[in-house]
């Protein structure tokens, strides 16, 4: 109760980027990604750059923000660094001692794969920072509505996506109430073999099942009081319309798709 | 199993009902019939004059008669407000345009404005609940029923519900009520009260509450004022017997003949003073929190100071409410007390030792200090009620006989029969539950029972149960007992101490004489005296002389007949 948690990182600020459709942004994203990994020169990665930095820029996200996923992820970066420049191919011997060989295509290889993972989740960063949870969810039905025509329950996929990002915190609030009901009664959670933790987490596991299963209940229930009969003539009232604002970040993008090929 | 039983009945367009009765008796089973959501197996249901077993009806049943549930986080469905508002609005397909008008609208009625784009996870409970009536009203029914709309709020967030149903009322929508309260149910114009699937009673709230013993052989339960009318009448005074509300109760002793002898009692010491007074000696002190502070998430962008230099000193065998609003820092405070939270800063002394100093010591500590959490049931895991109860003993190493011995006596304390013990927990009754989870903690032996919300969302009959199992309990093991609540008139009935909350403070510490006699200041930091202190203040204000330290039913009985000879 006294701690909030909150899924994603949206961070509810004003912006250009924030206004735009969210599915503007997912294919922007998705592109952004693509052109990342065409890209092999340097001039490319530094063109690239000031197209990410620069949307940061209006996007108005303190860049602390921006790094977060980078730094949760930052041992990953250095153990894929390390491995690349200690096993990927090369012939210009740079270092060589004991049975290690670095050499300058490793080097680079390493370096650029890095910039790629760095810059890849940056670009994710900004996405989820300027798109809340739900719109994301709105953009992915929306994308996927043509499959709707073969029978394929974008909607009810969505739906669920919707209420699992609306109870998660909800549930994790739960499970953070038993675990502590549970150890004001001697339940102790961090010793003992893997066994035996594993058998410590029934206590907890259990009424957090029957709990989830009651709240499903009671929400189905509510959900049919207020006239859900899934996407049957169906209204939103954020309905996603196209701006003059998309089209130009989508010609941004695309510019820059276009540089990237043709340098 | 038979829930409902041969109802007759009719409501209204336009009328307030209430629906009383205890656990069980086919309340929300009948609610869910006017819309549909449940069908008759025999018997037809007209709402708006269509057939809710038509199948055709069923969406403008559903429209037309809304429906509020008790858990307002279990029918939100959308992660912002506005959305969740529009839910239904969009499952009517309503075109874009006239939605979000429709959901502004709803807003303003529940006086949520500006709220819109909130997520309902940072709401209070009482805001998410006015929420989910927004929800419904912007669909714009006819009718909407409320299924104990209040069980699961604070004094606060019941007050801002209650006033939203109001404001329905007054705009001429049905409104069917369901409910434990009855200071909520005296306001319908129409009372039922249901009882094994049957309706018993069905009339105006001054003729259903007049009846009280009647009432308490149903196990509900009256308002204060009418049981202290009843127990005047008793005692050969002619009061009015439908007497329900303070006002009443006022405009009817004040045209009494009226002793003004001065009342004799102690002086009170005031709030100012008793702030600093401590209890008892800090040496002799059973537990003693010094200086407590503590900071939730210390260094991030959510820190928050949940507790701000807490000093309280508890007498070994006494028995002190807490009290304060949601968010005043109450859970906080006493999860410190069994080391499941530990301070920012300060330290608390059981039997004049630091529980901190060594960790080895912890499970010591949580066998000592017996926490039940709101809500206990929420943590039943096991297969029977025993194995469930021997839960926290095992985890303390015992075993055998000795094991079995204090799972016997909790269960006995809690008084569930051994025909139950071999049932799944999951399997009883929500009193019955309760009392489980509460024989969980009791059969560690704690020299310390922390209650939190102990009552909370029990039917009167329940409430009544658990309250006289603890005050048994203190009386027979003589362990210091905490009780957390925002209920008044629990705390009133038990503790010989109070301590009030306020923003992570210590505001007040008294006896109950001592702090409800300042009902005014407890509203105003959206707490509540029980009703007797305000029929008190009320008196007080007309200038009769009156004891000012009354706050529960028979001493204002004792009281006003001595003051009526």
């Amino acid at each position: 109760m006294n701690f909030k948690i909150t899924l994603g990182q949206y961070y509810p600020v004003h912006s250009p980027i924030h206004s735009l459709d969210p599915r503007v942004k997912l294919i922007a994203t998705i592109n952004f990604i693509v052109v990342l990994f065409i890209a092999s020169t340097v001039v490319e990665y530094a063109i690239i750059a000031a197209f990410l930095f620069g949307s940061i820029k209006i996007a108005n996200v303190p860049i602390m923000f921006v790094m977060r996923g980078v730094r949760a992820l930052m041992y990953i970066i250095a153990f894929t660094m390390i491995l690349n420049t200690l096993f990927a191919p090369g012939e210009t011997v740079l270092v060589q001692f004991w049975r290690i060989t670095i050499t300058l295509e490793a080097l680079q290889w390493a370096i650029q794969m890095s910039v790629r993972l760095i810059m890849l989740l940056i670009s994710s960063s900004v996405l989820t920072l300027t798109t809340s949870p739900i719109s994301l969810t709105g953009a992915i039905e929306s994308l996927l509505g043509p499959f709707k025509k073969i029978n394929a329950p974008v909607h009810e996929i969505a739906m669920m996506m919707t209420i699992a990002l609306r109870f998660i915190p909800t549930l994790l609030e739960e499970m953070d109430k038993i675990t502590k009901a549970q150890m004001a009664r001697g339940a102790g959670f961090d010793t003992g073999s893997i066994s035996k933790r594993v058998k410590n987490l029934i206590p907890v596991l259990v009424p957090l099942f029957v709990s989830a299963f009651r709240r499903a209940d009671e929400l189905a229930m509510a959900m049919d009081a207020r006239c859900y009969r899934g996407d049957v003539n169906r209204t939103k009232m954020n309905e996603l319309m196209y701006t003059k604002a998309d089209f130009v970040a989508l010609c941004f993008i695309f510019l820059l798709t276009a540089v990237i090929l043709i340098v | 199993m038979t829930a409902l039983d041969k109802i007759d009945m009719e409501i209204e367009q336009g009328s307030f009902v209430a629906i009383l009765g205890q656990n069980g008796s086919g309340k929300s089973t009948l609610a869910k019939h006017f819309n549909a959501l449940l069908l008759p197996s025999s018997g037809t249901v007209w709402v708006d004059g269509l057939d809710t077993s038509n199948g055709e009806h069923t969406w403008k049943v559903r429209q037309s008669c809304g429906m509020v549930f008790q858990n307002p986080d279990n029918q939100i469905i959308a992660t912002t407000v506005e959305e969740d508002i529009a839910f239904g609005l969009e499952n009517l397909g309503i075109p874009s345009a006239q939605i979000r008008e429709k959901v502004n609208a709803a807003l303003a009625t529940v006086n949520m404005e500006g709220h819109g784009r909130d997520t309902p996870g940072f709401l209070s409970g009482g805001q998410k609940q006015r929420i989910a009536i927004a929800g419904i009203i912007a669909m714009r029914p006819q009718c909407i029923v409320f299924d104990e709309p209040t069980a699961m709020l604070d004094p606060i967030g019941r007050a801002g519900v209650i006033s939203a149903i109001n404001t329905l009322v007054s705009e001429g929508i049905t409104v069917i009520l369901i409910t434990h309260f009855m200071e909520e149910a005296i306001r319908a114009q129409r009372v039922i009260v249901m009882n094994d699937g049957q309706i018993v009673m069905d009339d105006t709230p001054k003729n259903i509450f007049s009846q009280v013993d009647k009432i308490k052989s149903l196990g509900l339960d009256v308002p204060q004022i009418t049981e202290l009318a009843h127990g005047l009448i008793h005692h050969d005074i002619n009061a009015p017997k439908d007497i329900l509300t303070i006002e009443d109760m006022l405009l009817y002793l004040q045209k009494q003949k009226w002793n003004q002898e001065k009342p004799n009692q102690e002086k009170m010491f005031s709030l100012a003073d008793s702030e600093s007074a401590s209890f008892v000696d800090k040496k002799t002190a059973h537990i003693s929190i010094q200086n407590l502070t503590h900071v939730y998430s210390e260094g991030t962008a959510f820190e928050k100071l949940a507790l701000e230099d807490i000093n309280i000193d508890i007498e070994r065998g006494s028995f002190v409410g807490i009290i304060g609003h949601t968010g005043s820092g109450k859970s906080t405070l006493i999860q410190h007390l069994n080391s499941l939270l530990k301070p920012s800063s300060g330290k608390i002394f059981l039997n004049n030792k630091d529980i901190n100093e060594d960790k080895e010591n912890l499970k010591s500590v949580r066998q000592r200090v017996g926490l039940v959490f709101q809500y206990p049931e929420h943590q039943l895991f096991e297969t029977t009620v025993y194995k469930d109860v021997a839960f926290g003993p095992i985890n303390m190493g015992f075993s055998g006989e000795e094991l079995k011995k204090k799972v016997e006596k909790a269960l006995e304390l809690v008084a569930l029969s051994p025909d139950l013990h071999e049932k799944s927990p999951f399997n009883l009754s929500g009193g019955q539950k309760r009392r489980a989870a509460i024989a969980g903690i009791l059969a560690m032996e704690p020299e310390v029972l922390i209650l939190d919300e102990p009552t909370a969302g029990l039917d009167p009959k329940g409430r009544d149960e658990i309250l006289q199992q603890i005050d048994i309990l203190h009386k027979k093991t003589n362990n210091t007992i905490i009780l957390v609540s925002h209920s008044m008139e629990d705390v009133a009935r038990l503790a010989e101490k109070i301590i009030v909350l306020q923003d992570g403070k210590v505001k007040y510490t008294g006896t109950p004489k001592q702090v409800f006699s300042y009902a005014k200041e407890l509203e105003e930091i959206g707490l509540a005296a029980p009703q007797i202190s305000y029929l008190i203040k009320g008196l007080e204000e007309a200038g009769m002389s009156i004891r000012s330290d009354i706050f529960t039913v028979p001493e204002a009985i004792e009281e006003i007949l001595r003051r009526l000879e």
